[in-house]
């Protein structure tokens, strides 16, 4: 029991200290060249990680609010990439 | 003429004023006094409408096919061959609707139950709350964040290829009741992601194997599942994810009670468009281990032990001309994976299979994809009682798969 405890501390730690020191590295900011991506390069690089791009026409632009956040929790996607990708998914 | 005028102005004058036209005009208004209740009561209603407003709508999937498959068994020195044949199988059919219900800019509900053939079960059934950029919180049953492939590959409208690498989307088992906590960064130019979650977990078998536990614990621990995913290019093309699982899995007062179980793995995806193809390269490699415990031999029901760890990998590249200027040849798409899967050695289910993936694919629109596809197994026994046995199966498959 002490043993698992103590294992699974360990793995916490190790990935709190990670996540720690990742965000220490850039205080989380993009870059003036990221955060100047329109929602359309956005949607073409990051949709076609996984599968094809999507047609805008597939679905209702009230949809399309709803799969953003469905592909946000999927694709661990930024808050301003699914914004962006959303606003132009809805056009 | 001044007579017909007249006349003409006395039949106008009792018109106006006779009985029918009083019906006419008492019509008139009752029609009016009806639209505007109506209206009243559509502004009522959107008066009192919630700024939580309910969405819903459902999406979903299917697969179907026909897989034609020739399996031939050596052992002693005796081959054995059967052929099979047949529309879909448990692993190449799929109906799943998916339900996805936003309350509001904060919460989603999921819900996606799925019948493979045999029987209907469920893939995930969970609620998320979005709190702040970068943190999504979830409850429920849910696909726990270990690699890539299950929680975001799988689905036969995404895959390349007809079937799924074998072990890799299910051992460790990745649905589980539990919570999660979830959120993408950027990072300069560079993007990272965070995935936890808390679990039931796993149920050790007397034979040495996991299975899910399901909504009741048979333990007081839970399982902790974790994946680190890193984007170091703005692009976003290339992302590396490391992930690490770790839970005791024995039942509560029996023998198995300080079993533990650890799993790792790495996984990888790079898709870029190299003018005019495009190039989608995946892998993720899986490792499970139990530390030692003693099982029961089914021959003489006495105990014994053996190393139990499981392995499974695949690495896959799939080519498609979308920058062809014919139309047909920009939908075209050919695929290849290799798989490989290694069970523990002396246990009842020891076996190393190297497993070789191909397909030609058609894509009918983005998310509708006609496959012909191809695989070879070459398996060998490393079990307790058929070790040596030599496994052959090819089989050829055709699916269709559509995503709505």
């Amino acid at each position: 029991m002490k043993s698992f405890l103590k294992n699974k501390w360990i793995f916490l730690v190790l990935i709190s200290l990670g996540t720690m020191a990742i965000i220490s590295i850039n205080g989380c900011k993009a870059s003036q060249q990221v955060s100047s991506k329109s929602g359309v390069q956005l949607w073409s690089e990051n949709c076609q990680r996984c599968h094809n791009t999507p047609s805008p026409a597939s679905f209702s632009p009230e949809q399309w609010e709803t799969i953003g956040m469905h592909m946000q929790s999927r694709a661990l996607l930024t808050d301003e990439e699914r914004n962006k990708i959303v606003a132009f998914l809805k056009q | 003429m001044k007579r017909n005028i007249y006349l003409i102005s006395a039949a106008a004058l009792i018109f106006a004023c006779s009985p029918f036209q009083n019906v006419l005009y008492a019509q008139d208004k009752a029609l009016d006094s009806a639209l505007m209740d109506r209206v009243t009561e559509l502004e009522k209603q959107m008066s009192e409408k919630k700024s939580g407003d309910d969405h819903f709508m459902v999406a979903g999937l299917a697969t179907f096919g026909f897989v034609s498959n020739t399996t031939t068994t050596t052992s002693g020195g005796i081959s054995q061959k059967a052929t099979t044949n047949s529309f879909p199988d448990v692993d190449h059919f799929e109906f799943s609707p998916l339900f996805l219900w936003r309350h509001g800019s904060h919460f989603l509900l999921e819900f996606e139950p799925s019948f493979d053939g045999f029987s209907v079960g469920v893939n995930w059934a969970d609620v998320s709350y979005f709190v702040t950029p970068g943190l999504i919180l979830r409850a429920g049953y849910l696909v726990t964040p270990f690699g890539t492939y299950s929680k975001r590959l799988a689905a036969g409208w995404i895959d390349k290829l007809p079937t799924d690498p074998t072990g890799v989307a299910d051992y460790p088992s990745l649905s589980d009741f539990g919570i999660e906590a979830e959120g993408g960064f950027p990072l300069g130019s560079m993007k990272w992601s965070y995935d936890v979650s808390l679990t039931n977990g796993q149920q050790l078998l007397p034979d040495g194997e996991l299975q899910p536990v399901g909504a009741v614990d048979n333990n007081k621990n839970k399982t902790i599942t974790g994946r680190l995913g890193l984007l170091p290019i703005s692009n976003s093309s290339l992302e590396i994810g490391v992930s690490g699982m770790y839970g005791t899995v024995g039942d509560v007062n029996t023998p198995y009670e300080s079993a533990k179980s650890g799993s790792w793995a790495i996984d990888l995806n790079y898709v870029k468009l190299f003018n005019p193809i495009l190039v989608n390269f995946k892998g993720q490699a899986n490792f499970t281990y139990v530390n030692t415990q003693k099982y029961v031999n089914p021959t003489d029901s006495s105990l014994y032990t053996f190393d139990n760890k499981t392995t499974s990998s695949y690495a896959q590249i799939a080519l498609r001309p979308t920058g062809s200027q014919n139309n047909f040849i920009k939908n075209l798409e050919i695929a290849f994976r290799y798989g490989r899967y290694v069970t523990p050695e002396n246990s009842l289910w020891g076996q190393t299979s190297d497993i070789i993936d191909a397909s030609l694919n058609y894509w009918i629109t983005w998310r509708t994809v006609f496959k012909v596809g191809y695989q070879s197994n070459n398996g060998t026994s490393t079990s307790l009682e058929n070790s040596g046995d030599k496994i052959k199966s090819e089989s050829l498959f055709i699916q269709f798969a559509i995503q709505l």
